[in-house]
């Protein structure tokens, strides 16, 4: 999520590709664990690990 | 750990959240507060982390580590000082939906914040395009009432001013307004005065510690009952019928719920795209439905705090109905699509834990709206109202007749207060036979409120579901009845459905149809599903059921098979 510069509203929301959460420019914390794959962006490498579990199993016939 | 100073704390604590919704309930205005108790009050520690709250709204409890830790990100404890109040309500920013309120109180000791208490309520009226908060038929938030971003309503201690007015100004009973966030505002004022109580009883390094055991206790005790229940993956469909602006569409609701060791992954990955119309959940909303089925499946001697909850994810894709993006409408989902999701991951678990689920139940709060000016005082009156659903029947027993929905957990308001409150006179309220699904454990009842308008007019909306997808029975068990908004115009005979009398696209969600003097309302609630097969029904319960009029001859014959005369 983008704050304008001077912080007085939204710009944009970014969220997780597959968990869905809010991911701040400004937090530390939510850049440090950022993952950028296939050009999408994720909150975590579990995240990331977790879509390509999925997409794997649902192309796989039962 | 030191279990006993452990559990005092624990106890203490609990009793001070409990302490801080009655002062909540006895100080509002409104009877979403004072009578449904549509709030929930709860105490954090310095990380956002929920460690203590009292048994209110299901939905605001499981919403409420996101909501604290989202503000955080905006306010960060380097600018809080001591008397500050946060106020924040915006769905997009971790907040549930525009009507729920969130207020916290930073406690401070010694100069350093060591938690913060916490009060969520249900605001009857948040201005928008429909008197109550409710519309069916927006589709943008900006319809939806005024969204408010993490703000100091109070600063060290004195009430900043400018934030009240912006908020009086945006509603149309600033009045009531006022008492009901003024009585949300003492809620956080006495658990934060408890609390610094506590921490100078016990000493802040002996709470800190106690907290932070107890967390783990709560997390090491979900993780043994997760533990118990056997791996694997569970899928459920569900449906859920029109959003208020397409009558024909319905909205597939997807869960997989993936449970390895004591760890459970929800995912509702191939649900719907976010709707046009006003039922799509937040991320808080996707977050907490799935807390609060994992509550329900598990021991509820578990204290309820973020430690319970460090065992749960939930994967809620972006733009879809799960987890809604700016600027899509949004207030149904925690009412409507917020039981749907428990629902569906109470259904993907029943084939693992039978005895710990139920038929799906009325998954509705029914939420009838409404407002007008009333000819006495000239002053503009506006209502939330919910209502009560049958309860799905389960493995041990019947489901539970009107009582609210499964997020909840709030009470019906009383005939008589309703019609001191407000300008209806009730004319009949009784449950609707035969609206539990048939089983060996049957659903729980619905029931009927008829309503005659006492007011010139009264502008009404409605966000409620289940008239089109009646709720599901198990094992065998048969559906639940359906719902239905019925409208007598004064002077007609007959009763019409709401796109029939005033020409709306969907009978279960609308928006500001005009009821005048002499109307009358029929608001008919959702049964409950049936549990296991009705030919093994206990006799003497079926007997039960037909001599009270739960059951009528007809559906005893059909259902249960059972012969007049006989059993």
């Amino acid at each position: 999520m983008k704050f304008s510069q001077n912080r007085f509203y939204i710009e944009s929301y970014t969220k997780c590709a597959n968990c869905g959460v809010l991911i701040y420019d400004d937090s530390p914390e939510d850049q440090a664990s950022l993952v950028r794959h296939d050009g999408q962006v994720y909150c975590s490498q579990w995240c990331v690990d977790w879509k390509r579990a999925r997409d794997a199993r649902k192309s796989t016939p039962a | 750990m030191d279990y006993v100073t452990m559990n005092i704390l624990e106890s203490t604590m609990v009793s001070i959240c409990r302490e801080m919704g009655i002062v909540l309930m006895k100080t509002s205005y409104s009877t979403i507060f004072n009578e449904a108790l549509d709030f929930t009050c709860a105490l954090a520690d310095m990380n956002g982390d929920m460690i203590a709250v009292a048994d209110f709204c299901p939905a605001q409890i499981g919403g409420m580590p996101l909501l604290i830790k989202s503000c955080l990100k905006e306010i960060p404890p380097s600018e809080m000082e001591e008397g500050d109040v946060i106020l924040h309500n915006d769905p997009y920013r971790g907040g549930l939906h525009t009507p729920e309120h969130t207020f916290f109180k930073p406690i401070f000791v010694d100069g350093a914040i060591v938690g913060y208490a916490v009060a969520i309520g249900h605001i009857a009226e948040v201005g928008g395009m429909a008197p109550g908060g409710f519309s069916g038929e927006a589709t943008e938030v900006f319809q939806e009432g005024l969204r408010v971003p993490p703000v100091k309503i109070k600063k060290r201690g004195q009430d900043n001013v400018e934030v009240w007015k912006l908020l009086l100004a945006n509603v149309r009973t600033p009045r009531v307004n006022y008492g009901d966030l003024r009585a949300l505002i003492a809620a956080v004022d006495l658990g934060e005065k408890q609390m610094r109580g506590v921490f100078a009883k016990y000493g802040a390094e002996v709470v800190r510690r106690n907290v932070q055991d107890l967390l783990l206790y709560s997390e090491r005790r979900m993780r043994a009952e997760l533990e118990a229940i056997p791996d694997g993956i569970f899928p459920f469909s569900d449906m859920i019928e029109s959003d208020g602006i397409d009558a024909e569409k319905n909205y597939p609701i997807e869960v997989e719920v993936h449970k390895r060791g004591g760890e459970i992954v929800v995912d509702y990955t191939g649900s719907s795209p976010q709707a046009a119309g006003p039922i799509n959940a937040t991320l808080g909303v996707a977050t907490s439905a799935a807390y609060n089925a994992v509550l329900h499946m598990t021991d509820p001697s578990i204290p309820r705090n973020s430690g319970c909850f460090r065992p749960i994810r939930v994967v809620a894709p972006p733009g879809t109905i799960v987890n809604v993006n700016f600027p899509a409408p949004e207030v149904g989902g925690n009412t409507e699509t917020h039981p749907r999701l428990v629902g569906a991951i109470l259904g993907a678990m029943a084939p693992v834990v039978p005895d710990r689920v139920m038929a799906a139940e009325g998954a509705t709060h029914c939420n009838f709206v409404f407002g007008g000016v009333e000819a006495a005082t000239g002053e503009f009156f506006a209502c939330y109202d919910l209502e009560g659903v049958g309860w799905g029947g389960r493995s041990f027993a019947d489901g539970n007749d009107a009582v609210d929905s499964i997020n909840g957990n709030c009470r019906i308001t009383p005939v008589e207060v309703y019609e001191t409150r407000f300008p209806w006179r009730i004319e009949s309220l009784a449950f609707n036979t035969d609206s539990g699904g048939a089983g060996r454990h049957r659903g729980g009842l619905g029931y009927t409120k008829q309503m005659l308008c006492l007011n010139d007019e009264i502008i009404c909306s409605q966000m409620t579901d289940r008239h089109i997808f009646a709720p599901w029975g198990l094992d065998g068990g048969s559906e639940g009845g359906k719902g239905a908004t019925l409208i007598q115009k004064a002077g007609r005979n007959g009763w019409q459905t709401v796109p029939e009398a005033f020409g709306k696209a969907s009978t279960s969600r609308y928006s500001n149809i005009s009821i005048k003097k002499g109307d009358r309302v029929r608001l008919v609630t959702p049964g409950g599903g049936g549990y296991g097969n009705p030919a093994e029904r206990d006799p003497e319960a079926l007997a039960r059921d037909l001599r009270e009029g739960y059951v009528s001859a007809e559906a005893a014959r059909t259902h249960y098979g059972h012969e007049e005369g006989r059993g």
